[in-house]
């Protein structure tokens, strides 16, 4: 974000980056910054809440007004509210937390929980009346059946033009993933990414399927798929036995 | 939750000093008040308009997002997977805060709304994102705006 700001900067146009990480911004130096304290991937906080987001954009801003740079950091003041777990909220299904056993167990499991988590998903669509699934342009059944594919060792070609067939698996894990995670936050309790996290990767046949999935692809001869496979399925927080 | 020190120590840290570009300039642009600036938003999260061609890697060029693109019409192509995505698939304004701009303006806290949004795939190579960026800035004054925020994940 910092080059992006002093390129856009030098073409003439001011510019506020918000910073999820202080220290990086401050090795790199933009000509303004807001350092908000909330996880990554949230910049303008809790979802939700237009009062809070309104602040920290409003703060970043302002800052556009001042004639004291380059450059200047500033900290938002208050964390994001919705960090905390809610301890009301109920995972719309659970499975057996294993996924070590044969593999076409685990595969079954899958098909069998798409099934389920199709059900939750309508809820939330229901809902919110909207989706981020579609990266893969698969139906859920469809990205579910490729990693199986994947999973059974099949190697399976891509089913869409101009994409490769690991770009493909990137693309049906990220629609799996957006799917499993919409439907964990329908309804009116207000779980945390941290809940909805422990329960998809350790609750659900889905990411151990995931998870199984890393091992399996980082056993192949493909270079490109292994870089894939290793850095770009599993959060680097939920790698089991740091390989 | 993904917070810097939930990360393994080495991947905590190569972010933490991720390399820039040294620049020998400290540009500083100046402008009338918030009031009356047109204001876009930049954003690094790697998304796209459904329908659009996702970020495939480490692509370095930029997608174009309309401000009237509903918010069912956004998807995030960025190639990490070590940041949280449920807070924008629960409200984009989490990363894409266009609502509250159009808020803002509505109540003329800024003066108006970008025509146009952008984002970039903030994992790509800053050097090689400058040919881009020079490129958009073009595209950012022809659209009169004169103020970004730059929104990262």
């Amino acid at each position: 974000m910092s080059a992006l700001g002093h390129y856009l900067e030098e073409e003439g146009i001011a510019t506020v980056a918000i910073s999820l990480i202080r220290a990086q911004t401050e090795n790199t130096k933009p000509p303004r910054a807001l350092w908000v304290p909330f996880e990554l991937g949230r910049p303008f906080g809790p979802p939700d809440d237009a009062a809070f987001q309104r602040r920290v954009l409003l703060m970043a801003l302002q800052m556009l007004e001042r004639d004291s740079g380059p450059v200047i950091i500033e900290d938002f003041p208050d964390d994001d509210p919705r960090a905390q777990a809610d301890p009301g909220w109920c995972p719309p299904l659970v499975a057996d937390a294993g996924g070590n056993g044969p593999l076409e167990t685990l595969v079954a499991r899958l098909q069998s929980e798409i099934l389920q988590i199709e059900d939750a998903h309508r809820l939330w669509a229901a809902q919110n009346g909207r989706t981020m699934i579609g990266l893969s342009g698969l139906s859920i059944r469809d990205c579910a059946r490729y990693v199986a594919d994947w999973l059974n060792g099949r190697a399976p070609k891509s089913p869409r033009d101009g994409f490769s067939a690991p770009l493909m698996l990137r693309f049906a894990v990220d629609d799996l993933k957006a799917c499993y995670l919409e439907a964990g936050a329908a309804g009116n309790a207000r779980p945390s990414s941290r809940q909805l996290g422990d329960w998809f990767w350790d609750k659900t046949a889905a990411g151990a399927a995931i998870h199984r999935l890393r091992e399996v692809c980082l056993g192949s001869e493909d270079e490109r798929l292994k870089l894939i496979a290793g850095n770009f399925l599993v959060p680097a927080m939920r790698v089991r036995g740091g390989r | 939750m993904t917070r810097l020190s939930d990360l393994p120590p080495t991947q905590a840290r190569r972010l933490a000093e991720l390399e820039c570009p040294e620049f020998e300039t400290r540009p500083w642009v100046t402008g009338p008040e918030l009031s009356r600036r047109r204001v876009a938003i930049v954003s690094s999260a790697g998304l796209v308009v459904r329908g659009d061609d996702p970020f495939r890697g480490r692509d370095a060029d930029y997608r174009a997002i309309p401000t009237d693109t509903e918010a069912g019409e956004l998807l995030i192509s960025h190639i990490s997977v070590n940041f949280d995505r449920t807070g924008a698939q629960q409200d984009r304004n989490v990363v894409f805060p266009l609502d509250r701009l159009t808020e803002m303006a509505a109540d003329g806290v800024i003066g108006s709304v970008a025509a146009t949004h952008y984002s970039f795939m903030g994992a790509s190579d800053p050097t090689q994102m400058e040919s881009h960026a020079r490129e958009l800035a073009g595209r950012l004054k022809n659209d009169k705006v004169d103020a970004v925020i730059l929104a990262p994940v």
